[in-house]
């Protein structure tokens, strides 16, 4: 009676979602402190912070993507 | 009564309580980022209650739990209680979430809207027109592993975060960059209150069209109904935010910038992943777990059981509570008309009073304002000298527990030498 798989996705894809955006967005603002180091590649650890923070941004973009039914179907063409 | 009117009253409290939910709840999102400096307070609120607007459109799943799941169906008249049933069980939500509020409580809105409904169905059609299953399985149960899943989530993001920017050979870490990230964070927060909190008032909506014939069961929600909840929530969040303009600065619980921007992920990940799933969760309750969680990934954390417990206490208390007073409401209803007036008249005049008291003496809620807040109060954080002062006492005792030791065996070996 109780759907207990629908627990685990909801435990697995939680911690999975949060611990990449925290580990991508932690290297960001890492990188960005590196950059400010003397004797540093500037231009290199930027835009690899800047990476970063856009790698963020598309995982959050595909979770929104897979809950809004009309936008999963336009795009990934599952519904 | 005629039947028009009292849907045109269930759909009116309806949207009234999601008002007040935007007002009571979305601001919370916004309080760690305008705490922070990170962005200003007009910004934020906009922007929250912008993506509450947003969030109520993107999903309809945990509406379809409350409209098609939790309530009996009955096969000849569609749902087994009237429009009249669900007007008690929303008032009786209304007033306990005002008394609560009133009184300083730690309470669920989300949890005194199911208890409402489901005290009113039993005492309006018995017990066999609440759907145990469904209940349990949607709403109890996600109700304690939801928070669990996110305080966990927020302790390993924590761990992780410090763990990540943490520079060898003394750098500054600078770790000031997770207060732009907690822009970012929070507005997913609002986002996913969007889709789980404004959809528990679509649910009710489409309920009462069911239940009133003026829909069939089992079909989609009316673009409409989602629509205006999404406005109501929208218009919530911009009013509700003076509040936290005005409570900023004082009694926000120490979170740091990366410590927040860890529990607002945690909190938007599991609330969306369970609003895609359909559960009704009580944002709330998910929040206060993350903050608990992200508390104890730092360094020199301890819990305060005392107020973990009272609030767990609250929260459990939520649910009975709101069904007796839904229960209430729904045995006056049961009068026909004359009831239905009487119900709408104590709660109104509930209402008047308790905003009258509210105005009375606004001091005493200052605190009960973010229960959120009032959760991070749960974790104590000990500073690097409160840290290192426990250590020494503990050093100490453990040398005071060896030298009484010490002397015990002492003084034996004395006893036996005399013997």
């Amino acid at each position: 009676m109780i759907d207990w798989t629908a627990f685990l996705i909801v435990a697995v894809v939680t911690w999975a979602a949060a611990l990449l955006i925290v580990a991508a967005y932690s290297m960001g603002v890492r990188l960005l402190a590196v950059a400010k180091d003397k004797g540093a590649n500037v231009g290199l650890n930027k835009s690899g912070a800047y990476a970063c923070f856009t790698l963020c941004g598309l995982i959050v973009a595909f979770g929104v993507v897979l809950i809004v039914p009309q936008l999963s179907e336009a795009i990934l063409g599952i519904s | 009564m005629d039947l028009t009117l009292i849907v045109v009253l269930v759909i009116a409290l309806a949207l009234f309580f999601d008002f007040t939910n935007g007002f009571h709840d979305t601001a919370n999102a916004m309080a760690t980022p305008i705490a922070t400096g990170a962005i200003s307070p007009k910004k934020a609120v906009a922007l929250a209650a912008i993506l509450n607007l947003v969030g109520a459109f993107l999903s309809t799943e945990v509406a379809k739990t409350i409209s098609g799941g939790i309530i009996n169906e009955d096969p000849t008249t569609g749902v087994a209680i009237g429009p009249a049933m669900i007007f008690a069980g929303l008032m009786g939500a209304v007033i306990w979430n005002l008394l609560t509020w009133l009184l300083g409580l730690p309470s669920s809105s989300s949890h005194a809207l199911f208890g409402g409904l489901v005290g009113a169905a039993i005492v309006g059609a018995g017990f066999g027109a609440v759907n145990y299953g469904v209940l349990l399985s949607k709403v109890l149960l996600p109700a304690i592993v939801a928070p669990l899943i996110a305080g966990i989530s927020a302790y390993l993001c924590t761990k992780l975060a410090y763990a990540i920017t943490k520079r060898q050979s003394g750098t500054s870490p600078k770790r000031g960059g997770f207060r732009y990230g907690q822009i970012f964070s929070s507005s997913l927060v609002a986002l996913s209150h969007g889709t789980n909190d404004a959809q528990k008032t679509m649910g009710v909506i489409t309920l009462t069209l069911v239940a009133s014939g003026l829909q069939d069961a089992g079909t989609p929600v009316h673009f409409w109904v989602v629509a205006a909840c999404a406005f109501a929530i929208a218009l919530g969040t911009y009013t509700g935010g003076w509040r936290i303009i005005q409570t900023m600065g004082s009694g926000l619980t120490d979170v740091k910038p990366a410590q927040g921007f860890a529990a607002e992920m945690s909190t938007a990940s599991a609330i969306l992943t369970s609003s895609h799933l359909g559960f009704a969760l009580s944002t709330t309750q998910v929040a206060s777990g993350s903050v608990i969680g992200s508390g104890l990934g730092r360094k020199g954390a301890e819990v305060r059981w005392g107020t973990a417990g009272r609030i767990a206490l609250g929260w459990l208390f939520t649910l009975p509570a709101a069904a007796i007073v839904g229960g209430l409401a729904a045995w006056i209803t049961h009068a026909g008309t004359v009831g239905v007036i009487i119900v709408a008249v104590a709660g109104l005049v509930s209402m008047l009073a308790i905003w009258v008291l509210s105005r009375k003496n606004p001091h005493t809620h200052e605190t009960a304002m973010s229960d959120i807040d009032n959760s991070g109060a749960a974790v104590n954080i000990l500073s690097k000298k409160e840290r290192r002062a426990k250590a020494k006492a503990e050093a100490k005792a453990k040398q005071a527990a060896l030298r009484a030791k010490a002397e015990r065996e002492e003084a034996e070996e004395e006893k036996v030498d005399k013997a």
